[in-house]
């Protein structure tokens, strides 16, 4: 095991050329992140083509920076403009905008650089620590386990994307429906290729995601025609000294809700779909309700900047321990990273730690180098995000589009992706146009073929459907799915409702139950916690249901 | 862009789309071996979308009916609005079909140029800016991609006959 890490460590840190893409990489995630308009995803999508004349440890370290810096770019434009670079950093605009105003932008920048290193680190940690033994679970998992687990990671996508459910359901199953077109993976049957030979290939997975997540963004950031002429930004802004000490001893001072902030990062990264633009905000509110000084939040306090950054670097660990473990994308760029791993011919899953352990840890590696890149880049990223802010959008929109057009050539050398990616793109535009969240559909087009391979397995083995719900842990999955599903209706329902109420106790008392059929000691003690939580608080709220 | 009008128009389509997929769905071929067939799970996947489009549809009529007049009638498409996105689409697909002819690097300058022009504007000095971008940007990737990754980019009718 420990050789393993060292060797891993080394084809990382001792190689140089590693190194040098990972500084790029960082380098590129950090403007990436700051420039509004662009998002983290964007950025590890337009590195992506770059990555596939490298060998897999160099094209993930590469993706690795471009994601790590990305979360911290974002810290660049919302404090120095009060624009959010990216939707991970919009609670640090709360805060550190103001902090900034106040007379104190060194602090400020310092403040969200080092809680972000510091978030990074923790996840870091618990990444390491948590995703091998998450695919040592995932090895118990079954075809039917597996297929459940894929509903459970798709129903949470669309409960926690937006207002209208039904639309992200629809999003999802046309997603699923991409993934269905061509070849099917058990029977080499085509299917909807309608006389197509490019069709009957099947769409190849990214560039149906670069169109849907790229080229529909490019189209909708010129459409309007006075924004898109105009320079990026128009608040002026001037590179600053980051007081690194100061902030430093400020952020290690509030330790506790570095850590808790921390947490909530890596818990909503572990929740597919529920990336850095949910956890900002969750530890912002967690922090506020924590604080002895309310008042302070909003006016430039120092926890209302600490929080939201640490969080947000914190999710991209948790996202990555899903995708290590499991190979269930905690987001959307992880999503993305799946893909650049199945361009090398690795698929990530359970065995995949096992399997491939120099890479796994290499990425773990990675993760951790690429956030002490990030703070030496910081200052020189901030100098370079200066001037690309005077470039107007029309014109970076314009060159991307083509970059985008020459990545996917480059993906398989045939012209068809290029065609595939455009109309992906328009579909992608009018659907964001029509309300529709593109995360449920991203994630079908990801776990599509996935989902159809282990039910085919699960039928294959055996035509008895009831494993479905009397397997443990398909059982847990279908209820969390179902669960998620009831989520959004808990959200919106009155507090004073029977529902509310009883949502969680009885969701809890469910989720018991699939413990308990697991058998292991652990799993049966943590059940009844479960049970007995559940329990008391449908007894405590027993008032109410004695009032209706 | 979204009101209940729209959102009546997209489940109508959606369902139309569902139809036209599961009626192809029935040309899956049947190799009658043992399992689940080739054509289950897409099956599936339509039959759940014409469910939830039919929701949507429901959603949106009863939603159409309840509101006023007024606010149904706001509804409309204006294509001003989609202007530059609309000379995107055209722009790429005229670089698409051209592809074969011009290939990725005359094509990719000119899409550039072409885009660049028509969504930013059309002053001399401008033009000027727009082809040193356009020649600039496609060159160092046609360059970075055929050197530096080994990447053999569409090479074109023209230059090959060069």
């Amino acid at each position: 095991m420990f050789d393993v890490i060292l060797q891993a460590g080394a084809s990382v840190l001792l190689d140089p050329v590693t190194l040098g893409l990972m500084g790029i990489g960082t380098l590129a995630g950090l403007l990436a992140g700051a420039i509004p308009g662009f998002t983290i995803a964007m950025g590890v999508i337009l590195t992506l083509p770059f990555t596939f004349g490298m060998s897999p440890i160099q094209g993930l370290a590469t993706m690795m920076g471009v994601f790590v810096g990305g979360f911290s770019g974002g810290l660049m434009s919302c404090m120095l403009t009060g624009i959010p670079g990216t939707p991970s950093s919009v609670a640090t605009t709360f805060d550190g905008f103001p902090m900034v105003r106040s007379g104190k932008p060194g602090l400020a920048l310092g403040l969200g650089l080092w809680s972000s290193f510091f978030g990074g680190m923790i996840s870091a940690v618990i990444l390491v620590a948590l995703a091998p033994q998450l695919a040592f679970l995932g090895l118990e998992f079954g075809p039917w386990d597996y297929f459940s687990l894929i509903v459970f990671a798709l129903t949470i996508t669309v409960s926690l994307s937006g207002d209208n459910m039904i639309k992200g359901l629809i999003a999802g199953l046309l997603g699923l429906f991409a993934a269905c077109v061509g070849e099917d993976e058990i029977n080499g049957v085509a299917r909807f290729a309608f006389g197509s030979d490019h069709i009957r290939q099947g769409f190849a997975f990214l560039p149906v995601l670069i169109g849907l997540f790229a080229f529909s963004q490019l189209l909708s950031d010129v459409e309007d025609s006075a924004k898109a002429k105009a320079p990026l930004m128009k608040n002026s802004a001037e590179a600053i000294r980051v007081e690194h000490r100061k902030a430093i001893a400020t952020v290690l001072m509030n330790w506790i809700n570095l850590i808790r902030s921390s947490f909530i990062g890596i818990f909503t990264g572990i929740l597919p779909a529920a990336g850095g633009s949910i956890s900002n905000i969750l530890a912002y509110d967690q922090a506020k309700k924590a604080s002895n000084n309310r008042n302070e939040f909003g006016k430039g306090a120092v926890n209302g900047i600490i929080a939201p950054e640490a969080a947000n670097n914190a999710t991209a660990g948790g996202a990555l321990i899903m995708m290590m473990a499991l190979g269930i994308p905690g987001d959307i760029v992880t999503a993305i990273m799946i893909g650049a791993l199945m361009i090398h011919n690795i698929i990530p899953g359970p065995s995949f730690i096992q399997d491939e352990p120099l890479l796994a840890y290499g990425v773990f590696i990675a993760f951790f180098a690429a956030h002490f890149f990030m703070v030496g880049l910081q200052a020189f990223a901030l100098r370079l995000f200066l001037l690309v802010t005077r470039i107007p959008m029309y014109i970076l929109a314009s060159v991307i589009l083509a970059y985008c057009a020459i990545g996917v050539f480059a993906l398989h050398n045939i012209t068809f992706d290029i065609w595939v990616m455009f109309g992906f793109g328009v579909i992608g535009y009018f659907m964001r146009k029509l309300g529709f969240p593109l995360a449920p559909m991203i994630l079908g087009v990801v776990l599509g073929k996935l989902a159809e391979l282990n039910i085919a397995r699960a039928i294959g083995i055996s035509d008895d459907y009831s494993l479905f719900v009397t397997r443990p842990w398909s059982l847990f999955f279908l209820i969390m799915a179902i669960v998620s599903v009831l989520f959004p209706f808990y959200q919106n329902a009155k507090k004073d409702t029977l529902f509310t109420k009883m949502y969680v106790p009885i969701s809890m008392i469910l989720l018991a139950l699939p413990l308990f059929l697991m058998g292991s000691p652990v799993r049966m003690v943590v059940g009844g916690i479960l049970l007995s939580a559940g329990c008391y608080f449908i007894y405590k709220r027993s008032s109410i249901l004695k009032t209706i | 862009m979204t009101n209940n009008k729209s959102d009546i128009i997209i489940a109508i389509f959606l369902l139309c789309f569902s139809g036209v997929m599961i009626n192809d769905a029935s040309n899956i071929r049947d190799l009658g071996f043992e399992g689940m067939k080739a054509d289950a799970w897409p099956r599936v996947v339509l039959w759940l979308l014409v469910v939830m489009s039919s929701v949507m549809l429901g959603k949106s009529y009863l939603k159409f009916k309840t509101v006023s007049d007024e606010d149904n009638e706001n509804f409309s498409i204006n294509l001003a609005k989609f202007k530059n996105a609309l000379i995107c689409f055209g722009m790429f697909m005229l670089f698409l079909s051209t592809l074969d002819y011009l290939g990725m690097l005359i094509g990719g300058i000119l899409f550039v140029f072409g885009l660049l022009t028509l969504l930013g504007g059309f002053s001399h000095k401008l033009i000027v800016k727009h082809l040193l971008v356009s020649v600039l940007s496609i060159g160092f990737m046609w360059m970075v991609f055929t050197f530096g990754l080994r990447v053999i980019l569409p090479e074109g009718e023209i230059l090959r006959v060069w």
